[in-house]
């Protein structure tokens, strides 16, 4: 008998290879839409659908709406298997296709008969179809699967209400019970049969779901979830270490509401750094820390040094995940507290070596913060030997914070300014290394004088041979800008003139600005003319925007021996605030309504001096070491109200992210401000302060205040939320009153009111005042006015025939202080600068309050608005002394103001004295007696 | 014996063939109740359907592929996403709700139009007969105007899910079309 046999393969490539896209959809489409069902092949089919959506493909939403109705004919088919895969595709379509809700009738007959196996994805499926209308159909069921004793059903349903929150939070708040429940009850797995006994028997995860989400019911009741933390923590309560982490959150959730429960919870929190699970430890340690940077005379001694050395005990584990984690906690407090972690150098110094490149490169960067004027150079000179074998990430990372060194010790700027130099020219890398390099010298540049003429020397050679455009115009554009007030300017010309000779278009075009700058050098006509000569010779360039640019700075060189228009334009004094120019071009541009006859309007955009835009980036750097080291723990709790959006895409963001949006919003003011008709008149704003709270933010309604300045007139700004739900208030206003009527020599001018704040609205009231020039302090008693109205749950808008009722609610007052006339200003040498200025005032106070010293220099930096130099912004710990430098301008007529304030903390409270000295006599004297 | 010949009807009428049936009319008719009436033989309590439900059930040796569309305004336009392949349409109305007789004719023949449903037989139930004051099995075949109806099998059963009544009787009319028409 012959045998030849022949057996069909079954379609699976062996090498796993995907047939393309559209074989994938014509097979799904024709499959699933045979009868009877083969769900043996739906599920192949199924499977390589995911495959390709994961690999990033995806469906235009035609085809993918009807890939989704083939796949839900798959809900006759019975097979449990086949229904998982159905309900992975469902999950993954629902994104891209139309119409998922058709899913809803067979997904919630899942949930009520379907198998154990089938009930969890069955639920998790309902996140994904149900809506605002449908959502209440499934209260019932999901409802009795939190309280099933199967977990994993417990814990869908409990993520699949966490997840519809904010899609039907009524309906999920009827579940607070059912949840608390589900945290009590340690549910297991049924064990099927003799060979899983050796499985464990549970995780208990559905405790942190759980948790998770009676968090979110209970997040607006304080007492509620203090009464949590301490049902949970006692005893054995809770078993899921995932559990545990979220209850060290909601800790910190609530001492950052109030921040005296601090010591309520000083028991709690020093057990669980001695927690079994080192994610607990964890945690727990960066809620102490963290808070620490804001409140650190809540904390006491103790806690912070076992807080450290549970991380200094973490940096030696065998598990690489928690080496790091407790780096990066710790290398956060290095960047405000640095000598209270001293103790854990042994330990980061031998990190230096580890075999994971991310933990060595944190921590010598840590080491880089904690490290003193001393041993700068040593440390240097060990990054040095092992620099070039990390990545350009790392790299990175290490430059920065070389970076922050330099503005932390100036005085050691020739270690670090030799390593960066070092670095620049003998390592490879790309662009955003060489650029971060280049960044951190520029800053040298900048911010330490003593160091400015070498650095540029430095980087002088660095353009002779540079392959990034970017960069080279960055530097050229610097060697313009400050190689003219330098000994040696002609050394810069040549440099730049090389490059005319040498580079593309785009890096003459950037040379010829930078040169022109030399040509209204004072005191070296010689060098003058020569660039005016050089000029000439460029005005004949093959390329026209070259070309263009060296006629027209010859024109203005011409034009600017007469006129000084002619030198502002070459060498400007000002930069505009470039988002504010943005907004207004771009509104220019689509306003445009006369063929732009008239004139785009500059002089609503704010200026800035070139010591401003420096003082202003220097505070930005100061406040991002800040605010970086916050936890996402404190933004967890304000941050996911948000609507529509998932909550777990709000828990996460960037610190910077929300300097930026700080700065947003100062902007957005300012221009609100300023479209109001009736302020037109005022003339140009002066100065505006920075957003002050004047209720606690858990008030009925929340209001803060912003102060304007404009030369004979001050506008208060009160920005107002309604955060009632079923209230709206009419006919919002504030009424002002100066504490003292009697002397005030302010008189009220109007105010304008809010016509109508709905609930979960933010809308602003402004009140304007007549003001003499020059100076004025006052202090304002405030009281919101207002009408509440109730409001018709059906149409969200008040019920006609309801009048409602008038009311008023006190805010806190508001200062009008000798800080609101003064801006920022940067110098690099402030000793010299101080004494140079005339008017020497002096002023002592003593601070009865309970504040640390930070508190002191935090409110002092607010209160002055000056710019805090040589890094005296921080308090160095365990010393009861300090001494601020403060800088600024005064904003009515930028004459220069400095500061001296020496701090000294006592039993008995603390004393002040403030040495004040600047060109204007009474703003000095002012700023000197009205600092607290 | 009775093997034998189950066996031998088996393969006459292809066992692997499943038939499908889908049940359309507006919402509240009674079309759920119907469904889990011929499945599990109860009377079930409903909720509206968003979307379908889908069980699958023997009837007289015939393995019976039932679809129970939601009938909401807003769900009626994704009825044609399923009708391909169907043997045949069972449309329920609400013999009491004489309001909306109109709009049900409209959606009925809107239906029929469909290429893909030209095929099909059509087994209308006027259903809820318990009812006080429901309209009789002819009174509603002319609100749906039936009798327009050409080239196509139908038929017109007075039912009542709660009860009982009239369900088989309609089934087996519509088995008995479909063996002869399509089988
Ligand atoms: N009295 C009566 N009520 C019925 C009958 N059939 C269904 N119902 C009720 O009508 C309502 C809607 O039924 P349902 O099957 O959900 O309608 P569907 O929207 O067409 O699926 C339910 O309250 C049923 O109990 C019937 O024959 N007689
Ligand atoms: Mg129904």
């Amino acid at each position: 008998m012959s045998a030849q046999t022949y057996k069909k393969k079954y379609e699976i490539s062996p090498s796993g290879d995907l047939p393309d896209k559209m074989t994938i959809y014509q097979d799904c489409m024709n499959t699933f839409n045979e009868s009877p069902v083969n769900a043996k092949r739906c599920r192949l089919l199924i499977s390589r659908l995911l495959r390709l959506l994961a690999n990033g493909d995806t469906f235009p939403q035609n085809e993918a709406t009807a890939l989704f109705f083939s796949i839900s004919k798959l809900f006759q088919h019975q097979s449990d298997s086949l229904r998982q895969s159905v309900y992975l595709a469902i999950k993954e379509l629902s994104g891209i296709s139309e119409d998922v809700l058709m899913a809803t009738s067979s997904i919630m007959k899942d949930v009520q008969n379907g198998s154990d196996l089938i009930k969890p994805n069955a639920l998790r499926s309902l996140t994904y179809v149900l809506d605002e209308s449908t959502a209440f159909s499934a209260e019932r069921l999901l409802k009795s699967a939190v309280v099933s004793k199967n977990p994993s059903i417990s814990s869908a349903a409990l993520c699949t209400s966490y997840n519809l929150l904010p899609i039907s939070d009524v309906t999920i708040k009827r579940f607070a019970n059912e949840t608390q429940e589900a945290i009590v009850d340690l549910k297991q797995f049924v064990l099927l049969d003799e060979a899983s006994e050796f499985y464990p028997t549970s995780t208990f995860t559905t405790q942190y779901h759980a948790l998770g989400l009676i968090y979110q019911l209970k997040r607006n009741d304080k007492m509620a979830l203090l009464k949590l933390v301490n049902q949970f923590s006692s005893g054995n309560a809770l078993k899921n270490q995932f559990a545990m982490v979220q209850l060290v959150k909601i800790v910190d959730d609530l001492i950052h509401r109030d921040t005296q429960l601090i010591s309520n919870f000083e028991t709690l929190l020093t057990s669980w750094l001695d927690s079994k699970y080192e994610s607990v430890q964890l945690e727990t340690a960066k809620l102490i820390t963290s808070f620490a940077t804001h409140h650190s005379h809540l904390v006491g001694n103790r806690l912070f040094s076992n807080a450290v050395s549970t991380l200094q005990t973490m940096l030696s584990t065998p598990r690489v995940t928690s080496r790091f984690a407790a780096l990066r906690v710790l290398n956060r407090i290095s960047m405000v507290s640095p000598e209270k972690i001293v103790v854990c150098n042994p330990e980061l110094e031998s990190l230096i070596n580890d075999s994971n490149r991310n933990v060595s490169t944190y921590a010598i960067t840590t080491l880089l913060k904690t490290g003193t004027a001393k041993n700068i150079s040593s440390l240097i000179s060990t990054i040095t030997k092992f620099f070039h074998e990390v990545s350009d990430d790392f790299k990175i990372i290490i430059i920065d914070a070389v970076r922050t060194l330099s503005l932390n010790f100036p005085q050691e700027w020739k270690p670090i300014l030799d390593f960066l130099t070092d670095v620049l020219k003998n390592s490879e890398g790309g662009f955003n290394y060489k650029n971060s390099i280049v960044e951190a010298i520029i800053e040298i540049v900048s911010f330490i004088p003593q160091a400015k003429e070498l650095a540029m020397e430095q980087l002088c050679d660095f353009i002779e041979d540079c392959e990034f455009n970017e960069i080279l115009v960055r530097v050229l554009h610097l060697l313009g800008k400050e190689g003219p007030h330098t000994s040696t300017p002609s050394l810069y010309v040549r440099h730049i003139y090389n490059r005319v000779v040498l580079e593309n278009s785009i890096i003459r075009s950037a040379a010829v600005v930078a040169l022109s700058k030399f040509a209204l050098i004072k005191n070296n006509t010689p060098l003058a003319e020569s660039v005016v000569g050089l000029l000439k010779r460029i005005s004949d360039d093959e390329d026209d925007e070259v070309r263009d640019r060296a006629t027209i700075s010859l024109k203005f060189i011409d034009s600017a021996k007469k006129n000084p228009v002619g030198e502002e334009l070459l060498h400007s004094k000002y930069t505009y605030d470039l988002s504010s120019l943005e907004k207004k071009l771009t509104s220019y541009m689509s306003s445009n309504s006369d063929a732009f006859k008239t004139p785009f309007d500059v002089t609503s955009i704010p200026k800035y001096t070139e010591d401003e835009v420096k003082a202003m980036e220097l505070k930005k750097k100061q406040q991002s070491f800040n605010s970086s080291t916050e936890e996402l723990g404190t933004k967890f709790t304000d941050e996911a109200e948000e609507t529509g959006k998932r909550l777990d895409s709000a828990t996460y963001h960037g610190a910077n992210l929300d300097e930026h949006s700080k700065d947003l919003q100062s902007t957005k003011y300012i221009d609100e401000l300023l479209s109001i008709e009736q302020f037109k008149e005022f003339g140009s704003l002066i100065n505006s302060s920075k957003t002050f709270p004047l209720t606690e933010t858990e008030a009925e309604f929340v209001v803060n205040g912003v102060k304007h300045l404009f030369k004979e007139h001050v506008v208060l700004q009160f920005n107002i939320t309604n955060t009632l739900t079923d209230v709206a208030l009419d006919n919002v206003a504030v009424v002002c009153s100066s504490e003292d009527q009697e002397s005030s020599e302010l008189k009220e001018l109007f105010t304008i009111p809010v016509d109508r704040l709905l609930p979960s609205e933010e809308s602003a009231c402004y009140v304007a005042f007549k003001k003499p020039e020059g100076v004025v302090m006052e202090s304002f008693l405030n009281n919101l006015t207002f009408t509440t109205r109730e409001l018709n749950p059906d149409t969200k808008l008040p019920f006609d025939d309801d009048e409602g009722f008038q009311d008023e609610y006190e805010i806190d007052p508001l200062v009008l202080n000798a800080g609101d006339y003064i801006k920022s200003s940067f110098v690099g040498d402030f000793s010299a600068s101080f004494d140079e200025l005339p008017n020497e005032n002096v002023a002592v106070y003593n601070v009865q309050e309970s504040m640390s010293l930070q508190e002191v220099i935090d409110k002092l930096i607010v209160n002055t608005s000056c710019l805090a130099l040589e890094n005296t912004q921080y308090a160095q710990n365990e010393t009861n002394q300090h001494t601020l430098k403060l800088f600024g301008k005064s904003a009515l007529n930028g004459t220069k103001i400095a500061l001296i304030v020496k701090i000294v903390k006592s039993k008995k409270g603390i004393a002040l004295k403030a040495q004040g000295r600047g060109e204007d006599a009474t703003l000095s004297s002012d700023l000197v007696n009205g600092l607290m | 014996m009775g093997n034998f010949f189950s066996s031998m009807f088996d393969r006459l009428w292809g066992v692997n063939k499943e038939l499908r049936i889908l049940i359309l009319g507006l919402d509240g008719a009674g079309k759920t109740t119907i469904l889990y009436r011929l499945q599990i033989g109860e009377v079930v309590t409903t909720k509206p359907t968003i979307g379908f439900n889908v069980e699958t059930l023997t009837y007289k040796n015939l393995k019976l592929n039932v679809w129970d569309l939601g009938g909401q305004t807003s769900i009626r336009p994704y009825w044609r996403c399923y009708y391909a392949d169907t043997a045949a349409v069972i449309f329920v109305v609400d013999s009491t709700d004489k309001d909306r007789m109109g709009t049900a004719s409209k959606e009925l023949h809107l239906m029929l139009q469909e290429e893909e449903l030209q095929d099909a037989a059509l087994l209308v139930f006027a259903n809820k007969q318990d009812q006080p004051g429901a309209l009789s099995a002819s009174e509603v075949s002319k609100e749906l105007n039936l009798v327009e109806l050409k080239d196509r099998s139908w038929s017109i059963v007075a039912s009542s899910a709660i009860k009982g009544e009239g369900i088989s009787e309609g089934l087996d009319w519509l088995i008995d079309v479909i063996k002869d028409e399509q089988l």
